[in-house]
């Protein structure tokens, strides 16, 4: 296979995750240090391998170079590999000061000496390396294999941070069920991979797209390769944290500890996104609308993937935000609420084409930068050496951390979606997405949706500022290390900020993905709408002179560059 | 005098008037307009920084008064660049908002950027709110010297949010920037009226603020949304083409409705009926802030609003009618309650009110050059007045009562103060030739010209109310700058006695005789510097004024007639007689005169000459049963707080009572407890999915996705529908 793929480009493509991988044996090895200061720079270590990836993107990466490569869409490979950065180093600082919490303090006591194989704090942040690396590799795989690869490269780490980033029996449980359902949802997008490996005679995703354009042509996928679709969405389920492949999320959220749960919440939930939108480009999902010859336009998914995805989206949303009403624990409402965000951002895939495309990138960086906000805030608190989850904890903690309180009223907000914080926008422009392709009932349902979880979010705003302190609050101080709450506050700030640069965010938003050609495309029975054709804009005209098939594509944007 | 009004009855022809909104070029090569807001942006971050590091000196100061010099200089090099009679330019400086969806052809489309429209209105605006920030600034870095290392920093950053936000305000391109920049406004003066946050009066002061201001701020909300939703845009530049268009511009219930919202958002933000009750108590913020946001700059925003959308003001002949009279019954009302205050920055802040309600008469009946000329003069003499108000507080520890301070201009140090007062004062009382009267006179003639919607009675509505204000601005000088010498300290409103030790380390005495010992702490050179240049300010704004008195072009008139806010503008018929024989000019000059130097005169006599006249009138009208509400209404501001606080905060008060019960027992107790109740009453059904264990969940998820396949098998494969 590789004899297809020059190894020049691949490597520079890839060359951000090198880095990664060499960062977490770089830091599994300093973890392990006598020195104390040295092992305490593990996380900074982390950090500068981060910083010298995004670097390597910045600097190294050219979208021709990862067209070469193999790559289906180079262009939003970088956007959420940039992504994966950013909201990673956040993530990174908030973990500081958790793992090891106990030996540590034990070591400054003098009541232990120091045991190599006691501590775990480099192989956390190794771990936390190569989920990160893993989820990169996603929206950059060229074939089926190292799409399962990388998928397992993000979710085994995890099963392990989260059963060592807590000494409690709750934590090990909690790892044990991640990681047997993680294990059965992987059999069941593997098993989905082999029949779409079957019906299209190849793992190659260009392949794949040609083989699967060319049936769509000639009447329908086969039953084989549909079915293959569907159990893969089945499978990506688990890494969203969507319906009916949710129920672990609660559990497992409440059992590991603060830093890794926003871990948790955020990486596997990318890298089912990228997966997703990566597998069904290959069924006619663009970045773009086609205008067939005929006129209309072709959103180019299929009616069972379309049927499949608007199911899992509406349940998710209500089962995430219904589950998330009556929660005593903080984690286990802020679980229920990443199922429900996982609904709406299915809401953005099933858009597609035009402006779901961005809204689906702009709600992963919006969710990544208020999750931050809202786990920088709990992950810098502490009581009794363990972490902040009920709610009666957190209550009044206003009166003496008035900034804390702050970052969860505003992340708290900006999940809800209030107006000038960047989750409005972000569900704005979903909802406008979802409009535009046609799907007014399920933007209904997201919107009944949004406005019933403003409940429980309002509670995430009123119990630390207003109720009064109680007895369960009373022992909560600040957490060991400042720089998950400084992330917390940077991420705050973020979030205030954002939408006044946004549009400056997403950049050249138009070419994210290639384009196909129109000829390959007939008119095929989708439940989409028929959106009449409009007068190609000026932006349009300037999409088509960057697009490098211009001259047979026949494309119409029917949004303007809308950027936010 | 008389022959020289008579003679510029023609000079309404003179100048060039510009009859449609030219349409605004794109000019990204001024995208260095952009600085005029990133440098208070800057100076919002510099001074946030030190006052996380709680930064000892004056440094936050200074930054900000570097800071707004740059963008006044900005502004100075854009009006330079630009003339008296520029052309409308966008510059675009950043994406913001762009939305569509659907079919394009109704509402279907949102677009605002974050993009400056400068036409010469902006300017003129600009011109004076970086001008006097800058100034103003100066005057607070010695003004809150008490407060250096403790919240000077704060009070510096509130200074720096206002001014970006009124420069975003007045820059805006489109009406949601504008909001945005109303919004930072209100916070912005929140922030400062609330500055001194341990006494109780300033919190309530502040909340009132923003609390009224939220009723005015949601007609101004709801006004833009109606405005999206009818003419489909909400950029200045679309608008301004439709508007001008009568059949595009009005029709229907909704459209007619938009100028009633915006009036609203204005009444609040520029302290009008029935939304004034929060610029007087507004008053409990430091006095440099009294003098820059609650009288120079930010109350004018309202007027800038309707001036801004003139060109829909000017289909709703309605609307007009009813902003000059809500303006004129104000300058009325406010004027009454002006008579009868003792502390005089609530005279001032009075007579801010009466001011502002003469821009909107002049809005109203259809001179907007009238109402900018007089924000424009008003601006100045205003400022000036507080800041000597300010420096009196800041010399006698906070008195604020004219009874007991006296002679002023004897007092050592405090010359300049009440010399430059007594000019703010004649300006306020719009003395003869004075820039005050001169753009009051604008706003009348034209009141009295118009023979419609009863505005002659607002003409003299007016009149009255210049009597009024001459009486109650010389009340206070003669009280408390002519006269003996006397003064009592006040007990100083600062959080502690800063004040006190700062007059004892000028002035060395024993600190147990102090109220004996007191020494006035006279201003030093940034005070008096910045009241001697606003002061040249207020004499240099009369300039257009006698210019257009003497029919000549100048540069205030051309820049409003060449702005938006001239289209639709009512040109009067000036030469008619329209009572007691005489024209408008006439009439104006005559009777202008008369209140003006009668109003002084009695203040006068019963201020300055025969000062125990005034209680013995006081005592008298009080004797007397049937005028003794006279004295004890407008001593009690009419008790219109007592009337909001029946009628609305009473409701509210109960209704909130209502609600916590029935959030406390009904939806916490039933509903919370009962939805709590149903999970458990279906266990039976439900238990088994969430139980926690782990083969309950692989069971259900595995079930879950074999009957979505089997679903889908079923629906699409085997039937045969595959696509």
């Amino acid at each position: 296979m590789s004899s297809f793929i020059p190894m020049g480009p691949k490597v520079a493509v890839l060359l951000p995750e090198i880095i990664v991988f060499g960062g977490s044996v770089l830091v599994s090895i300093v973890g392990l240090n006598r020195s104390k200061t040295l092992r305490k720079s593990v996380p900074l270590l982390a950090v500068c391998t981060l910083l010298a990836a995004l670097v390597a993107i910045a600097l190294g990466y050219s979208n021709e170079a990862a067209e070469q490569a193999g790559v289906l869409m180079p262009h939003f490979n970088k956007i959420i590999k940039t992504i994966i950065l950013v909201v990673g180093i956040g993530l990174v600082a908030i973990s500081v000061g958790h793992i090891d919490r106990r030996m540590e303090d034990a070591v400054a006591r003098g009541a232990t000496t120091f045991d190599p194989m006691r501590v775990v704090r480099g192989e956390f942040y190794a771990f936390m390396l190569l989920s990160i690396c893993g989820a990169m590799l996603i929206p950059g795989s060229p074939d089926l294999i190292w799409l399962f690869l990388a998928l397992e490269l993000t979710s085994l780490p995890t099963y392990i941070m989260v059963a060592m980033s807590r000494g409690t029996r709750r934590a090990q449980e909690a790892a044990v069920k991640y990681f047997f359902l993680g294990a059965m949802s992987t059999a069941v997008f593997l098993y989905g991979f082999a029949l779409i490996y079957g019906s299209a005679g190849s793992l190659q995703l260009n392949t794949i797209q040609k083989v699967f354009s060319a049936q769509i042509e000639s009447g329908g996928i086969d039953t084989l390769g549909m079915t293959g679709f569907i159990l893969c969405i089945l499978g990506f389920c688990y890494k969203l944290a969507a319906a009916p492949m949710h129920f672990y999320a609660p559990d497992v959220y409440e059992g590991a500890s603060n830093p890794v749960t926003g871990f948790l919440s955020f990486i596997p939930k990318i890298a089912g996104f990228s997966a997703l939108a990566l597998l069904l480009t290959t069924v006619g999902w663009t970045g773009h609308s086609i205008i067939s010859e005929t006129g209309t336009v072709v959103s180019g998914l299929p009616a069972p993937i379309l049927a499949t995805l608007w199911m899992i989206c509406a349940l998710t949303m209500t089962l995430g935000n219904i589950g998330a009403l009556l929660q005593k624990s903080v984690k286990r409402m802020l679980a229920y609420s990443s199922i429900a965000h996982s609904g709406y951002m299915v809401l953005a895939i099933i858009a597609g084409p035009g402006l779901g495309f961005e809204a689906l990138l702009f709600y992963l960086i919006s969710y990544g930068v208020t999750n931050l906000a809202i786990f920088g805030a709990l992950s810098g608190l502490q009581k009794r050496g363990e972490d902040v989850e009920r709610f009666e904890e957190l209550s009044g903690i206003a009166r003496r951390y008035p900034g804390l309180a702050a970052w969860l009223a505003i992340g708290s907000g900006s999940l809800m979606g209030m107006p000038p914080l960047l989750g409005f926008w972000a569900k704005l422009m979903l909802f406008m997405a979802g409009i535009q392709a046609g799907h007014t009932p399920l933007v209904i349902i997201a919107a009944i949706n949004s406005a019933v979880s403003v409940w429980y979010y309002l509670r995430l705003i009123g119990v630390p500022s207003f109720s009064p302190p109680g007895t369960s609050s009373e022992g909560v101080i600040k957490g060991p290390s400042s720089w998950p709450r400084f992330a917390g506050a940077v991420a705050a700030v973020v979030v205030v900020l954002l939408p006044f640069f946004a549009s400056r965010m997403l950049g050249n938003s138009l070419d994210f993905s290639p384009v196909r050609p129109a000829s390959t495309v007939k008119p095929v029975n989708t439940t989409t709408e028929h959106v009449p054709t409009e007068k190609p804009t000026q932006a349009f005209d300037t999409a088509l002179q960057r697009s490098p098939h211009v001259e047979q594509a026949q494309l119409a944007l029917h949004c303007s560059p809308t950027r936010l | 005098m008389m022959s020289l009004l008579c003679t510029s009855d023609t000079h309404s022809s003179a100048h060039a008037v510009v009859t449609a909104i030219v349409n605004a070029i794109p000019s990204p090569e001024l995208s260095w307009t952009g600085w005029i807001l990133s440098l208070p942006a800057i100076s919002v971050v510099l001074t946030g920084l030190c006052c996380a590091l709680r930064v000892k000196g004056k440094l936050p100061g200074w930054i900000t008064v570097l800071a707004l010099a740059g963008s006044f200089a900005l502004v100075l090099k854009l009006y330079f660049l630009r003339g008296d009679a520029g052309a409308p330019v966008v510059v675009h400086l950043w994406d913001w908002m762009n939305f569509s969806w659907g079919d394009q052809s109704k509402w279907h489309s949102l677009q605002a950027d974050v993009s400056v429209y400068v036409d010469s209105l902006t300017l003129f605006w600009l011109l004076f709110v970086t001008g006097l920030g800058t100034l103003i600034a100066i005057y607070a870095t010695e003004y809150m010297e008490s407060d250096v290392g403790k919240g000077y920093s704060r009070f510096f950053n509130g200074v720096s949010v206002f001014i970006l936000a009124m420069c975003t305000l007045v820059m805006a391109d489109n009406l949601l920037l504008l909001y945005l920049g109303w919004e930072g406004v209100g916070l912005a003066s929140y922030l400062l009226i609330g500055y001194y946050y341990k006494k109780p009066a300033a919190v309530a002061a502040g909340k009132k603020a923003f609390i009224v201001n939220r009723i005015g701020d949601l007609g101004l909300a709801v006004g833009i949304w109606l405005i999206w939703v009818n003419y489909g845009s909400i950029e200045f530049n679309t608008l301004f083409q439709v508007w001008q268009d009568t059949e595009r511009g009005v029709g229907g219930f909704d459209k007619s409705l938009i100028p009633y919202c915006l009036m609203l958002g204005a009444f609040g933000k520029s302290a009008q009926l029935p939304l004034y009750v929060w610029l007087p108590d507004a008053m409990e913020g430091p006095t440099p802030v009294s003098a820059l946001i609650h009288a120079a700059t930010m109350v004018t925003a309202g007027v800038y609003l309707i001036a801004r959308t003139y060109p829909l003001f000017a289909l709703h002949p309605d609307a007009l009618a009813t902003v000059a009279w809500v303006g004129g019954l104000t300058a009325l009302f406010a004027a009454t309650i002006g008579m009868a205050q003792y502390d005089f920055k609530r005279v001032f802040a009075y007579s801010t009110i009466s001011q502002l309600g003469y821009m909107f008469m002049g809005l109203g009946v259809g001179t907007t050059f009238g109402a900018a000329y007089h924000t424009l003069t008003h601006a100045f003499f205003k400022a000036l007045l507080f800041l000597t108000a300010g420096a009196i507080m800041h010399g006698f520890a906070g008195q604020l009562d004219l009874r007991k301070l006296s002679g002023l201009r004897k007092v050592p140090g405090f010359k300049i103060v009440s010399w430059t007062m007594l000019i703010g004062c004649l300006w306020l009382s719009a003395f003869p030739f004075s820039a005050g009267m001169l753009s009051k006179d604008l706003i009348l003639v034209q009141a009295l010209s118009i023979n419609n919607h009863g505005f002659v009675w607002l003409g003299w509505i007016g009149l009255i109310t210049a009597a009024m204000t001459a009486y109650y601005s010389f009340r206070v000088w003669f009280r408390v700058c002519a006269g003996p010498v006397f003064y009592v300290a006040g007990e100083d409103n600062h959080d502690d006695h800063d004040a006190h030790d700062h007059a004892h380390a000028a002035h060395p005495a024993p600190a147990a005789h102090a109220k004996h010992e007191f020494h006035p702490h006279a201003p030093r050179w940034a005070m008096n510097g910045v009241l001697l240049i606003i002061m040249l300010g207020a004499f240099a704004t009369g300039i257009p004024g006698y210019m257009e008195l003497r029919g000549q072009s100048n540069w205030a008139q051309v820049m409003i007639a060449h702005s938006s806010a001239f289209a639709g503008s009512v040109q009067a018929h000036v030469t008619d007689a329209v009572n007691f024989g005489m024209n408008p000019h006439q009439l104006v000059e005559v009777f202008g005169t008369i209140a003006s130097l009668g109003g002084i005169a009695i203040a006068m006599y019963f201020h300055l000459l025969q000062r125990k006249s005034a209680d013995k009138l006081r005592a008298w009208l009080l004797a007397h049963n049937s005028i003794r509400w006279i004295p004890v209404a407008m001593e009690n501001k009419w008790y219109v707080d007592e009337l909001y606080h029946a009628c609305i905060r009473g409701p509210a008060w109960i209704a909130g009572h209502i609600l916590h019960f029935t959030d406390k027992h009904v939806v916490d107790g039933l509903m919370v407890n009962g939805v709590g109740r149903i999970p458990s009453a279906l266990g039976g059904l439900f238990q088994p999915l969430y139980n926690g264990v782990l083969q309950g969940y692989a069971t259900t998820m595995a079930g879950g996705s074999a009957l979505v396949v089997a679903w889908i098998v079923y629906r699409w494969l085997v039937s045969g529908a595959a696509s």
